[in-house]
């Protein structure tokens, strides 16, 4: 019994010592380790020399108290404000100017980048591994960010195009037909006024391209989208949030400048009503109307369509001109307890749309 | 007998080399530690029978053993050591846990960040979570298991009746302890495990919604829910928990030692005289079974240890009240019973958990032949033995099946059919 008690204490012990090298050795111990030595070689004069020597390896923080968030980006990402490494390879690598007017120290860095801020390995700082649902925004996405903040007064306009379209391209699919932002559209799907801080982009790129495949069961029509018209939707949707913290800096950005003024819901709300951009671009008659503009999507006609809506392979039979106009005026006039949403539509577009209905025999 | 007194002097022949001090110093050394020695432990090193004997009835520890055991109790084919890993998972159990009291606030708005504060920066911290997290998980499979084991060797017999009964209970409170464990995390996975799990609750008439109202402190998974699982798992049934198994297991040696077949068979008549002549060969507890349970013990923390640091606790996303998991699942020892209420919520709810609990605390006084007493699968024991794997195999698969074979909107899917989704 003596041996096996040995053999099982020194194995115990072996793990346990290898435990504590696991436990001191960290991903970020080797980025500091490289940092430093390249600042030594770097160094210009002795105290820059001295400074890279009596580092330590430690975790660094940046704490927000205004928004009460911890984020330990910098412990890997130590080069961000040393010009000598502007063209070294991330993680250490020089910040771009932006780090001037946007301070760490104030507002950290996940308030534009996303990502988990506490996490200190790349995995799941970056969110590629577990946290999938808080991806780092990159590209395009970050203008979400931006936006967020700023609203669009202050923006340059090319830094908020990808928004201003995924708005247009919301309005012409009529999404807000099924779905509520700010308190206008249908109640077919789940209100999208917070969807910016419910789900990642992935998510979102991902739903957009095909609903089923992401949520089972859904009744979300699959829309031929190409995928920049997917990326500029995601990037819109990502920036219609609630939360406290965006309107804690609208607040901060308002009293800064008393000029800019920026972007509440109610606000937002205007300048995406539904259908408000639409008519200045394009005008439809009839079957373009139709086919184009989102009625496909929830009906169909022949094979062709979505099954939200019932079939209207032969509405020409079922119901009268008149009372197809009332119809598409005010969907809620003739069916009170309908799905079919209050579209706005000109009387114009609904002349056409009727002569190109009664036809369908 | 020498207790207290000081060991014979040794003048070993290297005392007079040069440089050593003289051999009176090193004897009044030697003297004064073995003076502390002594002050400990009370006497010196057990080397005669008596000695044995006596060291494990004094000493605090050791003394919730029997001074002799048979043989056949230690060896591992007979117990698989479940009892003991149980016992010990639990001490780890408690260890872990104080080490994560530290950090962790259960509040819903911080509870998330301490946990990743846990895992990415504190010392330690990610591998204390890790053995905290499949230590608990294990310790419910180890508790299961050691249920098996005392049942196909009929060990519940008479006269150990009602340690089945504290058995059954410390089955249960095991379970709570993980249940309540597993929402301290506040991420996507427990919170519609919990949801899910106090759901099930539901489904008893009357009492049932009370219960659930009464363990969250409120309608759905908030914050006083959190605080209750909180002081429930770091306090409430640990203590109940820890009173219970030190009964269990003094109540091991007052019901005479581990269960053995007996040369004379018992009469099963009330009152008859019970001499039970082991046909096992009877062994000194010190120092042979304490030398088993620490060389148990440092095989099973190696174990946990290699475990804990390939293998990381899940944690999802932060808590989303508005974004159930789809499919939200229970913890996985409580899936069989998601399955059964996903055909019937009265049946599987209600029912089954109600007449397996009547069935598991009544086992022992209404299966009470002295037969086949210590003996694996005795052949005297058949039908018992058939209704138990009956009931065995229906848990297993049921749970099974919820583990494995549950998707999105709980449609099966076999293991290895991709379910659809997000990308990862």
């Amino acid at each position: 019994m003596e041996k096996w008690l040995a053999i099982s204490g020194l194995v115990l012990t072996a793990i346990l010592a290898w435990v504590v090298k696991d436990a001191f050795h960290q991903e970020w111990t080797e980025y500091q380790e490289t940092y430093y030595r390249l600042a030594l070689l770097e160094a210009r004069n002795e105290a820059q020399k001295e400074w890279a020597t009596n580092q330590k390896f430690q975790v660094k923080q940046l704490r927000s108290g205004d928004l009460s968030t911890v984020e330990r980006c910098t412990t890997c990402h130590l080069a961000t404000d040393n010009p000598r490494f502007r063209d070294a390879a991330e993680p250490l690598r020089q910040h771009s100017d932006l780090l001037e007017s946007h301070p760490p120290e104030k507002f950290g860095c996940v308030v534009c980048h996303g990502g988990e801020g506490r996490a200190a390995t790349t995995l799941e700082a970056h969110s590629g591994g577990r946290g999938v649902y808080k991806p780092l925004l990159k590209g395009e996405y970050l203008e979400a960010a931006c936006y967020n903040c700023h609203g669009f007064d202050t923006l340059p306009a090319e830094d908020t195009a990808a928004i201003r379209h995924g708005m247009q391209l919301v309005n012409r699919y009529m999404c807000q037909g099924c779905h509520q932002i700010d308190g206008v559209g249908g109640e077919e799907g789940p209100d999208l006024s917070d969807v910016g801080t419910q789900r990642s982009w992935l998510w979102l790129y991902a739903h957009l391209a095909r609903p089923q495949a992401v949520t089972v069961g859904s009744t979300m029509p699959v829309f031929a989208l190409s995928r920049d018209e997917i990326k500029d939707i995601t990037i819109y949707l990502m920036t219609l949030r609630k939360s406290s913290q965006q309107m804690y800096y609208a607040a901060a950005l308002e009293k800064a400048s008393a000029k800019s003024t920026p972007l509440t819901p109610e606000k937002r709300h205007v300048e995406s009503k539904p259908r408000a951009s639409l008519r200045s671009v394009v005008t439809y008659e009839g079957a373009d109307l139709f086919h184009a503009d989102g009625c496909i999507v929830c009906h169909s006609i022949g094979r062709v369509g979505g099954q939200v809506g019932p079939a209207l392979t032969h509405i020409g039979w079922k119901l009268s001109t008149d009372d197809m106009k009332k119809l598409l005026h005010n969907p809620d006039d003739v069916l009170p307890n309908g799905k079919m949403p209050q579209l706005y539509l000109t009387d114009q577009e609904i002349d056409g749309l009727t002569d190109y209905l009664k036809d369908l025999r | 007998m020498n207790e207290g007194n000081p060991p014979p002097g040794n003048s070993s022949p290297d005392a007079a080399a040069p440089g050593n001090p003289p051999a009176s110093t090193r004897r009044s050394v030697r003297d004064f530690f073995h003076l502390i020695y002594v002050s400990i432990f009370r006497s010196t090193y057990p080397t005669t029978v008596r000695q044995r004997l006596a060291v494990v009835v004094n000493n605090l520890v050791l003394h919730v053993h029997p001074t002799r055991i048979y043989q056949r109790s230690i060896s591992p084919s007979y117990t698989l050591g479940l009892g003991l890993i149980c016992f010990y998972l639990f001490i780890i159990e408690w260890v872990t846990g104080v080490y994560l009291m530290f950090y962790y606030e259960p509040s819903t708005g911080a509870a998330y960040g301490r946990i990743l504060d846990l895992d990415q920066v504190v010392t330690f911290g990610r591998v204390m979570r890790n053995l905290h997290r499949w230590g608990g998980e294990a310790m419910v499979a180890a508790a299961a298991l050691h249920m098996c084991r005392v049942f196909y060797t009929g060990s519940y017999k008479p006269p150990r009746e009602f340690n089945w009964v504290l058995g059954v209970g410390l089955l249960f409170l095991t379970l709570a302890l993980s249940f309540t464990g597993y929402l301290l995390p506040w991420d996507q996975l427990s919170f519609w495990a919990i949801t899910v799990g106090t759901n099930i609750a539901t489904y008893a008439p009357k009492l049932g919604p009370k219960v659930r109202y009464l363990l969250l402190g409120g309608p759905t998974v908030g914050s006083d829910a959190l605080l209750r699982f909180y002081t429930l798992h770091v306090i409430a049934v640990p203590s109940i928990a820890a009173t219970v198994i030190n009964y269990h297991i003094w109540r091991v040696s007052k019901d005479g030692g581990l269960a053995a077949p007996t040369e004379n068979e018992p009469s099963d008549e009330p009152g008859a005289e019970v001499t039970p002549q082991p046909t096992s060969p009877v062994i000194q507890t010190f120092p042979t079974v304490l030398y088993v349970e620490l060389a148990a013990f440092a095989a099973l923390m190696a174990l946990l240890l290699v475990v804990s640091v390939w293998f990381n606790a899940p944690l999802e996303q932060q808590a989303n009240p508005l974004q159930p998991n789809n499919p939200s699942k229970a913890p996985w020892y409580f899936l069989g019973l998601q399955e059964m209420v996903s055909y019937s919520a009265f049946w599987g709810g209600v029912m089954v958990p109600t007449l397996l609990t009547v069935f598991l605390v009544a086992l022992p006084y209404f299966d009470r032949k002295r037969r086949g007493i210590g003996i694996w699968f005795a052949k005297e024991r058949r039908p018992i033995m058939i209704l138990w794997t009956v009931i065995l195999a229906g848990i297993i698969l049921t749970t099974a099946i919820g583990v494995f074979c549950r998707g999105p909107n709980w449609k099966f899917y076999w293991p290895w059919e991709p379910w659809p989704g997000p990308p990862a």
